[in-house]
């Protein structure tokens, strides 16, 4: 894998975790390793990690948003969780409230979630 | 000028009595009890134990702590004020406060000390001739002292020096005196009395009017300079005043309380302009994180008006609550709020908004997997009354 | 009232790399400014999209950030500046919102709703300057 945001895979699962400042090319890179290994099949869901994020502006958030929304067209359900509150303030004050893409607090509540999506 | 401790401190709101250093609001996360507290005994309970916790930790002190504070020292109003050696020398440029001032003080200071005690003796008797004034000096022993104090004062002026140990050390006077409260009026008429003490004095001794009035020009040059900084000193404070009581206002404002497990209540009351409504957002974001909550229940129904912009922040609100993963009720929905929502054109379909606090705790329990059943007795006692009815 | 610069910094804008510089050091003096978590997230994702706009449009150019005091209060000054193609119609790119596809407009209109002071200055041709001013609370 390229980049540098680590991609685990758990069962049918992959769990990515970010890290603090998050650059383009790394963004992109990520990007391109998750639909890899979706590519690969059998995935049915994308946990993303953003606890450690630290700073945020629009190109992040789209490469975000993008990534959820080509993972569910490859069959697996996305869902950020761990989201910092000043994190999701200053998205939302910009007007960018990342619609599109679903949430959870923390990893636990995420699988949860993800759980119940596969379910239906 | 001196005048003694002891008065009254500057005006704060019933029922809290706010002193300490300023410390801007950072947020404050969850403390431990041990650390956030002096002594287990102060043990938060309840929300209010948990504000003044989270206050005395950001160097608010309330109710019963008043006083047990740290204060702000002159170091940190040179810092404010912004006087390092550049602001002194611009200061005495303008009150054309020059060297040759400085040195003629100097020559002056066998008279200071010579007619110090006189001086100090006229002075005082002004101030304890006034109601206003007297308040300050309750006994004969404060008014030695302070009187003390003061000839120390006064002959500082003639020290020839003007740089920023000289300055530290007015500051400390001014700080003084406006922790006790005096205010500027008081001040500067002292010092109007003081200068036309001296004046009388200057010219009994000097006899060619000509010296003493060149005299009296470096006395007033040196004594505007050290009016500047006191009046400085009291912007610094009203302005710290000013901050504290935000970072009150701010904590007490948002109350967040914990309802049930991962369920959190914010009741909205009082007037909401932007800047509160900023506020409120951080804060149940911060809560909201915090307490891993999965719902927050917001209930505007104690404020008075409901506007396009408040209406806004409620609904950014919501959208950023939601990107941490957890869910907002908005309940408290009046007609006119409810009119006002809509007319902003968003996307309500995923809020949840109630009219009743009542629903929105029964939305926010199934929410979380919970809901609130009739106990047994009470379905009993109905079915009895039932029965006997037939 | 007059407004006084305790720090000053000068930084290129040559490089992807220099984006996140940039917003790295924004961040420092918006913590050197005391101001809170959400402040400083505020500051630097502003500072971030605009010293993107400057890379993805101009290809170079810089930023001044200050950190600045007045009478009463301090906050973060910064200003961009490139001389790239500028544009045409600022107030059609301000309006632009997030459900355009224009980048430039979404990071332009987003940035100045996250600040408490903004400027811009551009027309084709004569390159674009951007500032704006974030202060501490009172």
């Amino acid at each position: 894998m390229t980049g540098t945001i680590p991609i685990l895979r758990i069962g049918r699962t992959l769990l990515a975790t970010v890290q603090t400042d998050l650059r383009d090319n790394v963004a992109n890179a990520f990007q391109q390793d998750a639909l890899s290994a979706l590519e690969k099949g059998g995935m049915s869901g994308l946990v993303i990690d953003i606890s450690g994020l630290e700073a945020v502006d629009t190109y992040v958030a789209r490469v975000l948003v993008d990534t959820g929304r080509m993972a569910r067209l490859m069959g697996a359900a996305t869902v950020l969780v761990g989201m910092r509150p000043e994190i999701a303030a200053t998205l939302v004050r910009m007007g960018y409230p990342m619609e599109g893409v679903d949430t959870a607090l923390n990893l636990e509540e995420g699988l949860e979630r993800l759980r119940l999506q596969t379910r239906t | 000028m001196l005048f003694s401790a002891g008065g009254a401190v500057d005006p704060i709101p019933p029922g809290c009595s706010i002193q300490g250093r300023h410390v801007p609001f950072r947020t404050v996360k969850r403390l431990p009890p041990a650390q956030s507290v002096r002594n287990s005994r102060d043990k938060p309970r309840g929300i209010y134990g948990r504000v003044r916790a989270n206050l005395w930790a950001a160097g608010v002190r309330c109710g019963r702590d008043a006083g047990k504070g740290v204060s702000m020292d002159h170091r940190r109003y040179m810092k404010v004020l912004k006087l390092d050696e550049a602001e002194v020398q611009a200061r005495r440029a303008f009150f054309e406060l020059t060297d040759e001032d400085l040195q003629r003080l100097a020559g002056l200071r066998p008279f200071a000390e010579k007619n110090t005690d006189a001086i100090v003796e006229d002075f005082y008797r002004l101030l304890l001739s006034h109601p206003d004034t007297k308040k300050f000096f309750p006994d004969e022993a404060t008014v030695r002292r302070v009187k003390r104090s003061q000839c120390e004062y006064f002959l500082g002026l003639f020290g020839g020096k003007c740089d920023l140990a000289y300055v530290e050390d007015r500051l400390r006077v001014g700080i003084a005196h406006e922790r006790i409260g005096l205010s500027t009026k008081w001040y500067l008429g002292a010092y109007r009395k003081y200068l036309q003490l001296i004046g009388d004095h200057l010219f009994e001794e000097l006899r060619d009017a000509g010296r003493a009035r060149q005299a009296l020009e470096s006395i007033q040059k040196i004594v505007t300079f050290d009016i500047a900084l006191a009046t400085d000193t009291y912007l610094a404070a009203k302005i710290e005043t000013i901050e504290r009581h935000q970072a009150a206002i701010r904590e007490l404002s948002t109350p967040v309380i914990r309802v049930y497990d991962r369920i959190l209540l914010l009741p909205l009351v009082g007037a909401i302009d932007s800047h509160r409504a900023n506020q409120v957002m951080d804060s149940v974001l911060l809560k909201v994180s915090e307490a891993q909550a999965k719902v927050i229940i917001i209930d505007i129904a104690g404020v008075p008006v409901v506007d396009t912009k408040v209406a806004d922040s409620l609904v950014k609100t919501t959208a950023a609550v939601r990107l941490l993963g957890a869910s907002t009720i908005l309940t408290g929905i009046t007609a006119q709020v409810a009119r006002t929502i809509i007319h902003l054109g968003v996307d309500i379909s995923t809020m949840h908004t109630l009219s009743r606090l009542a629903e929105g705790i029964e939305l926010a329990l199934s929410l979380v997997g919970k809901s609130i059943q009739a106990t047994k007795t009470a379905a009993r006692a109905r079915r009895k009354r039932k029965a006997s009815r037939r | 009232m007059s407004v006084s610069v305790d720090e000053r910094h000068e930084m290129r804008i040559d490089t992807e790399d220099d984006i996140a510089l940039v917003r790295r050091k924004v961040r420092d003096v918006a913590k050197a400014c005391q101001f809170d978590v959400f402040q400083s997230a505020a500051v630097t994702t502003a500072a971030s999209e605009l010293a993107r706009n400057v890379w993805v449009h101009a290809g170079k150019g810089n930023a001044v950030i200050e950190r600045i005091t007045d009478d009463t209060r301090s906050g973060v000054r910064v200003e961009f500046h490139d001389d790239g193609p500028g544009i045409e119609s600022i107030d059609r790119v301000m309006a632009g919102g997030y459900s355009t596809a224009n980048s430039m407009g979404l990071g332009l209109s987003g940035s100045r709703r996250l600040v408490d002071e903004f400027s811009i200055d551009s027309a084709p041709g004569r390159g674009t300057r951007v500032k704006f001013v974030k202060w501490a609370p009172y």
